[in-house]
């Protein structure tokens, strides 16, 4: 690239290292890999979204792994209780970083029916770890996992400098970007 | 319209041939055992001193006619205003099967037997039956954790459903919510 | 610790000639010491159907000592029911056993009828039959997929997802949700069937009762299967009753008894349709993981029937009783139990006369379910523990409720 001749030797490095950034998003946010941690009625549902009709795996997110050591999402499905919180926040520490959280259902989102009489419901699973996407509805249905999924792949888009319609992985790969 | 249950329209008063069959027993068997009881309505249920609920259960499982070998639930009930703790058991036969005329005959239209004790709330001991019915178990454990029944002479009395340092029972009635465990708010926000 | 050094308990003729084979060369010479170990599977595990966690002691593959440590979903059901009026309280129990909301509500507003001594128009006694069978067979549908992903087939999971999707439409299009609904309500239905949805009731019965036999083509006749689940995790009638096992896992211990049709609750009473219990005729011993498996799918076909006849039996008129806006039964207390497909539902209510009950109990079957395998699961492998807990296809929102 000829301008960068006219840059200065600090700057070109930090050029590079944005792209090298761009590509590690491009490629978190079209492989994410959840986490199969399914904690009450939202798992059904989750479960449904990876499964046959809704087929995630359409959005490069449908690879559920066992162990949070291989996964970069953990979609919280269902009822965070205070006896579970420890284990939900142990979880959400060996996952290994970058690491998204999608807050599925109205309980996680914030206590959800339970909150008022419910005293052993955790009012948020976002008292317990840092959210990234919440996902109200009881239980959401997978059209919305699914564009809660969408949404946090824009919002690693964004975070690396661009939006998701821009980076569209053809037509950079047609334009010889990548 | 019809009725909700196939046996609806059975007079209330007539008594549970279960429930009747039961009392005789118990009270054949062991005269001073019963306290009160109920026999007709929808819910008839007998209810037998603390210390001789076990001989009372043992009674009721292996009667030939009765054959109560399942313990289907345990609750405890908090009945402040009389400042006592009731344990109720509701008993089941998968041994007999009711016949058909039974269940036009009573209101309740289901073959299960209601036991129940009353302990003082300062001094809630109820003698288990776990070691007559295996499945009282897990529920008995429950009913200490969330209403604090203490059941003596059995293993590991422990709580079930909430964790260990839990503060109190949440279903007895005077039970405050705490505001906070372990740093996690409890109570709800401000106008809910 | 076995004497003949071995790591485990097998006898030698009980195990694979090849392995043996392996085995004796790596231990010849050798003095072997064996200790047990203690082993922690869940509460975040795929084969623990949720939230449950299992504190295992073994001596190599076999579990010595076995513990269930639940309670980490419990949602305080009780003490809900005990707060908010009857009305509102119908919808929690949705969130109990999420894989048959429609059975549990079925269950919950009879015992509070019951209670208020409300009778409710005949038609909606017959929707609610329709409905809750219809549940029946969306949650059996789950339970046969997952247990085959339970024991690494992962194809009948995908394959059943097909009917259940059109069965949770189904239930979709008369309620609003796709798994929770709160159709059922105290004194009726919330709205009556429209003809088209009748006609999808019926090409979703035909597509179940052609796509069943697939399925179990896939998983019951499948030798690995066969081997991983027949004599494995066996319930003896004693064992399950005195455990107060209920549904498949009663009847598949050989115990004919099936709350429908020996204490018949709504309108059960007017249907034909056979109890499926365990019996000698078929792969597996009484009271296995096979049988259990085994007891569901024929109990797919049997909601069919009883949704058939219901279809023909099903008369004109209102579905919703008048009901004054403040709901007060009077004082008193009821016990209804019905049966779910994972077992007797119960409800326990004290009433003292005001818009709150004054105890609220509910019995789960999958408590009583899963507590039997502290008893069960002494000796099995570790492999085998898998299948024996999925096949008592427990729902954890309804053991710790």
């Amino acid at each position: 690239m000829p301008d960068d001749l006219y840059l200065d030797p600090e700057l070109q490095q930090s050029v590079i290292l944005t792209k090298v950034d761009w590509l590690k998003d491009w490629g978190r946010r079209n492989a994410l890999w959840p986490m199969a941690f399914g904690l009450a009625c939202c798992a059904m549902e989750m479960m449904a979204t990876a499964a046959t009709k809704y087929d995630l795996d359409r959005f490069g997110a449908g690879v559920f792994r066992a162990s949070p050591r291989q996964s970069d999402l953990m979609i919280v499905a269902g009822t965070v209780t205070h006896k579970m919180a420890p284990r939900v926040r142990r979880l959400y520490d060996q996952m290994p970083d970058p690491k998204y959280v999608i807050a599925m259902g109205a309980c996680t989102v914030g206590g959800g029916p339970y909150v008022k009489y419910g005293y052993h419901v955790v009012q948020g699973v976002d008292l317990v770890v840092p959210v990234d996407i919440y996902l109200p509805g009881c239980p959401p249905r997978p059209e919305a996992l699914i564009d809660a999924i969408r949404k946090l792949q824009f919002r690693i888009a964004e975070r690396g400098g661009g939006t998701l319609t821009q980076i569209d992985p053809r037509p950079a790969l047609a334009s010889g970007v990548a | 319209m019809a009725k909700t249950s196939p046996a609806g329209d059975a007079s209330t008063n007539e008594a549970d041939p279960i429930t009747k069959a039961a009392l005789d027993l118990i009270q054949r068997e062991l005269p001073d055992a019963v306290v009160a009881s109920e026999s007709g309505g929808k819910h008839p249920w007998i209810r037998v001193k603390p210390e001789s609920l076990r001989a009372v259960a043992r009674l009721v499982r292996d009667d030939e006619g009765l054959a109560m070998d399942c313990c289907h639930l345990v609750s405890g009930v908090d009945w402040q205003a009389d400042d006592e703790l009731e344990a109720v058991y509701h008993l089941c036969s998968y041994a007999k099967k009711p016949d058909a005329e039974y269940r036009k005959r009573t209101p309740k239209n289901d073959p299960w037997l209601c036991i129940k004790v009353r302990v003082p709330r300062g001094a809630p001991d109820v003698p288990t039956v776990m070691d007559i019915w295996t499945g009282a178990d897990w529920h008995e454990r429950e009913t200490f954790d969330l209403v604090g029944i203490r059941f003596t002479g059995r293993k590991e009395l422990r709580r079930i459903l909430l964790p260990e340092d839990w503060p109190g029972h949440p279903l007895r009635k005077d039970w405050v919510t705490p505001a906070t465990y372990h740093g996690v708010p409890i109570v709800p926000p401000e106008g809910l | 610790m076995s004497t003949n050094g071995r790591s485990t308990a097998l006898t030698p003729s009980e195990a694979e000639p090849a392995h043996e084979l392996h085995e004796r060369q790596l231990l010849v010479g050798r003095d072997l010491r064996t200790e047990e170990m203690v082993l922690n599977i869940g509460p975040q595990h795929p084969a623990t159907h949720g939230v449950l966690r299992v504190v295992i002691k073994t001596d190599g593959e076999i579990v010595r000592a076995l513990q269930p440590h639940v309670g980490n979903l419990h949602r305080c059901a009780e003490k809900i029911g005990e707060s908010v009026p009857y009305y509102q309280w119908v919808p929690y129990v949705d969130r109990m056993d999420y894989l048959a909301a429609m059975c549990n509500e079925h269950v919950a507003c009879m015992a509070i009828e019951q209670l208020g001594d409300i009778q409710i128009p005949e038609r909606a006694e017959y929707i609610r039959v329709i409905v809750a069978e219809v549940q029946r067979i969306l949650s059996h549908l789950m339970a046969i997929g997952v247990y085959g992903l339970d024991l690494g087939a992962f194809t009948p999971f995908l394959h059943q997802f097909r009917e259940r999707e059109r069965g949770m439409d189904l239930l979709d299009h008369i309620s609003g949700g796709r798994l929770l609904y709160h159709y059922v309500r105290i004194g009726g239905v919330k709205r009556d069937l429209s003809r088209d949805w009748l006609d999808e009731l019926d090409a979703f019965l035909a597509a179940v009762e052609k796509r069943l036999p697939e399925y179990n083509l896939l998983l019951m006749e499948n030798r690995i299967f066969q081997e991983r689940t027949c004599g494995i995790g066996v319930i003896d009638r004693d064992t399950a009753v005195r455990w107060g096992v209920t549904g498949p896992g009663l009847r598949a211990a050989g115990v004919d008894w099936d709350l429908r049709r020996d204490a018949p609750y709504s309108v059960y009473d007017r249907f034909d349709f056979d109890v499926p219990h365990g019996e000698s005729g078929i792969a597996g011993v009484l009271g296995d993981c096979f049988q259990r498996h085994w007891i569901r799918a024929k109990e797919v076909e049997q909601s069919v029937r009883i949704v058939r006849q219901a279809l023909a039996q099903m008369p004109e008129g209102p579905v919703m009783a008048n009901l004054p806006k403040s709901f007060r039964p009077a004082a008193g207390e009821v016990y209804v139990r019905g049966e779910n497909p994972r077992g007797e539902l119960a409800c326990y209510f004290v009433s003292e006369g005001k818009d709150t009950a004054y105890r609220c109990r509910c019995r789960g079957p999958s408590y009583s379910n899963i507590a039997v395998i502290t008893e069960v699961a002494e000796g099995v492998l570790i492999a085998d523990l898998v299948a024996l807990i999925g096949s008592m296809d427990i729902v954890l929102g309804e053991v710790d409720r």
